[in-house]
């Protein structure tokens, strides 16, 4: 597939290294999705780490306005632990530093900014903000973003896995003709 | 075999395990409706023997009234009966749902019926099905009554009799139940309102989902 | 038994370091996808480059077949594996509105992070976003309450909801998944052709 590539460059060692086989990747990544299954009964995420600590945050700057609110109240527990000491946040710490890990094996970490052709860093910045902004409320609306609930509820074949999985890639197909300046 | 395996890349070769177990996996259809099982008699034996899983009616006042927790309680009797008593915190699951019902394997479980009988039942059951930590409530709803809310002190008790007679009372009236004095064949309640036939105390605004059981923190993304 | 978890194997401590674990297995491999790349993840929408699906499909398929497995031997309780409830149109209108959030920032929250921890600028400014996003959520949450919690199935997986059986559903994802993939490759080469941009 995209071997010829991957020799050319393996003669330069600090060339970054082209991304491996998508299928191998896959694989590997599921490998990791089943292990969490089967050690902890539970699947993988993200947003949910993030909400603990706006919850936490909301709640250190105005607490009782945190207490009034269903929402953060549910990612604060019942105070018994600290809210931080939980395991999506755990699990989001160890994403960065295995990405980075990998990242740095291939050579691929790189202050840079990825945007398309036409488009200046600073657009792309703001893009990027109000992209985040609205899969925050997206992924909160739904109850779990693209690894907690397409990714974890696809492999446990969950009816509101599947139906957000293509509900992402609908909204996003329907979006993408009108961005597309952004990255063609 | 071997040169078709060299000839295949990485990803078509993942492709054709995937196809073939997916086609396995239509032929087995669901993983886990095997209800018939071993079962190790001996174990079983053990434990009943020993009297482990069993857990009399004071330990369990006790642990109502410290709010220890990490058991689910759960009430084998019909739904009628437990609307009109159940012992508080408790779970209704009628004996016939008891494998159908929400309880993990994981969990602690306490069970009552009025007697031992459906609860042994229901150990079994349960013990079989790989639930790992299941108790029965000594003596069942019957004994809850005779010594925590119906507890009877004779008058010529001794007074060791008479001082564990107040801690037994103390619990009583924490459950709403009524501690009598029998004398000579006639027994009198030694509560101030007191009933000839003994009423069981009123059910208490049922509380969020008993047992530990949705008290966690939420697992999802 | 497993999950080892659910049967106390070990304690809740332990189990953050399974969790920080798993958290670098889950970020090496979305780091070895390209995911920590925006443009990568964007070209999935414009089909020159199917990464996205090729590896989400890849790794459903893998998990999927491994807790069927795993439960056929009898190894695993899969009753105590969670699965969230479906709220089945809360989550539709979810993934749309987090669909076009993906298009225009280019990333989601799993890649954001390993591309904000390789060094991307915009990864970094996507995590604000999300953070900013999930504060507007917070703040508005008691208004949307009522319909964040309406349409609630309870826990539905497609094997009940279809009424077919649990391997039945298994066969199917997998000849989906083979049929993207086989249909991803010929699309790629096509526009490849016809653009004169490369696959990478």
């Amino acid at each position: 597939m995209n071997s010829k590539n991957e020799k050319s460059h393996e003669g330069k060692s600090f060339e970054p290294k082209p991304y491996s086989n998508p299928y191998v990747v896959g694989f590997g990544l599921g490998l990791v999705l089943l292990a969490s299954f089967l050690v902890m009964g539970r699947g993988l995420g993200a947003s949910g780490a993030v909400s603990t600590v706006v919850a936490v945050g909301v709640e250190n700057i105005a607490p009782q306005h945190a207490a009034k609110n269903n929402f953060y109240k549910e990612y604060l527990g019942d105070g018994t632990t600290n809210p931080l000491k939980d395991w999506l946040v755990f699990e989001v710490i160890g994403v960065m530093v295995g990405g980075f890990i990998s990242g740095s094996l291939a050579h691929r970490i790189k202050r840079t900014t990825e945007k398309g052709p036409n488009v200046t860093v600073k657009t792309r910045l703001i893009y990027a903000f109000a992209g985040g902004a609205i899969m925050g409320i997206g992924a909160k609306l739904a109850r779990g973003c693209t690894s907690g609930l397409a990714l974890t509820g696809g492999a446990l074949l969950s009816l509101g896995g599947w139906a957000f999985m293509f509900a992402v890639f609908g909204g996003g197909y329907a979006a993408a003709y009108f961005i597309r300046r952004q990255w063609l | 075999m071997k040169e078709l395996l060299k000839k295949l890349s990485a990803a078509q070769k993942l492709a054709a395990a995937a196809f073939l177990l997916g086609l396995l996996a239509l032929i087995i259809g669901t993983p886990s409706n095997n209800h018939s099982v071993n079962v190790n008699a001996k174990e079983m034996l053990l434990s009943t023997i020993k009297t482990q899983d069993r857990v009399d009616v004071m330990t369990l006042a006790d642990w109502l009234i410290k709010e220890k927790l990490d058991y689910t309680l759960v009430d084998l009797r019909s739904e009628k009966e437990f609307a009109a008593y159940n012992i508080p915190s408790s779970l209704n699951v009628p004996v016939e749902n008891i494998l159908t019902s929400d309880l993990r394997r994981n969990q602690k479980i306490l069970l009552y019926g009025n007697d031992d009988v459906a609860s042994a039942q229901a150990w079994f059951i349960l013990k079989s099905s790989n639930y790992k930590s299941v108790y029965i409530l000594d003596g069942g709803l019957n004994a809850w009554k005779d010594k925590i809310l119906f507890p009877k002190l004779a008058d010529n008790s001794t007074d060791e009799e008479k001082s564990t007679f107040e801690k037994v009372k103390q619990i009583s009236l924490h459950f709403g139940g009524t501690p009598q004095l029998i004398s000579g064949g006639t027994s009198s309640a030694v509560t101030p309102q007191s009933a000839q036939v003994q009423p069981m105390p009123k059910l208490s605004a049922p509380k969020s989902p008993a047992g530990g059981v949705a008290k966690k923190k939420k697992e999802g993304c | 038994m497993m999950p080892y978890f659910k049967f106390d194997y070990f304690g809740f401590d332990f189990s953050l370091v399974v969790a920080f674990i798993v958290g670098i297995g889950f970020g090496f491999a979305l780091e070895r996808g390209g995911f920590g790349n925006a443009r990568i993840l964007a070209a999935q929408f414009y089909f020159y480059n199917m990464r996205v699906l090729k590896v989400m499909f890849s790794a459903i398929v893998t998990a999927m077949l491994g807790l069927f497995y795993f439960a056929w031997i009898g190894w695993l309780d899969l009753s105590l594996v969670y699965i969230g409830d479906t709220y089945i149109v809360p989550q539709i209108i979810g993934g749309l509105i987090l669909g076009i959030g993906f298009v225009i920032g280019g990333y989601c929250p799993g890649t954001s992070l390993v591309s904000a921890s390789t060094g991307r600028t915009d990864g970094i400014v996507f995590v604000l976003g999300i953070f900013a996003g999930i504060f507007v959520f917070g703040e508005l949450f008691p208004l949307i309450e009522g319909f964040y919690n309406s349409t609630n199935l309870g826990r539905v997986t497609l094997p009940e909801f279809l009424g077919i059986s649990h391997g039945m559903v298994v066969f199917l994802v997998v000849l989906m998944a083979l049929g993207a993939f086989a249909a991803a490759g010929w699309g790629e080469k096509v526009l490849a052709k016809k653009n004169g941009r490369g696959v990478e």
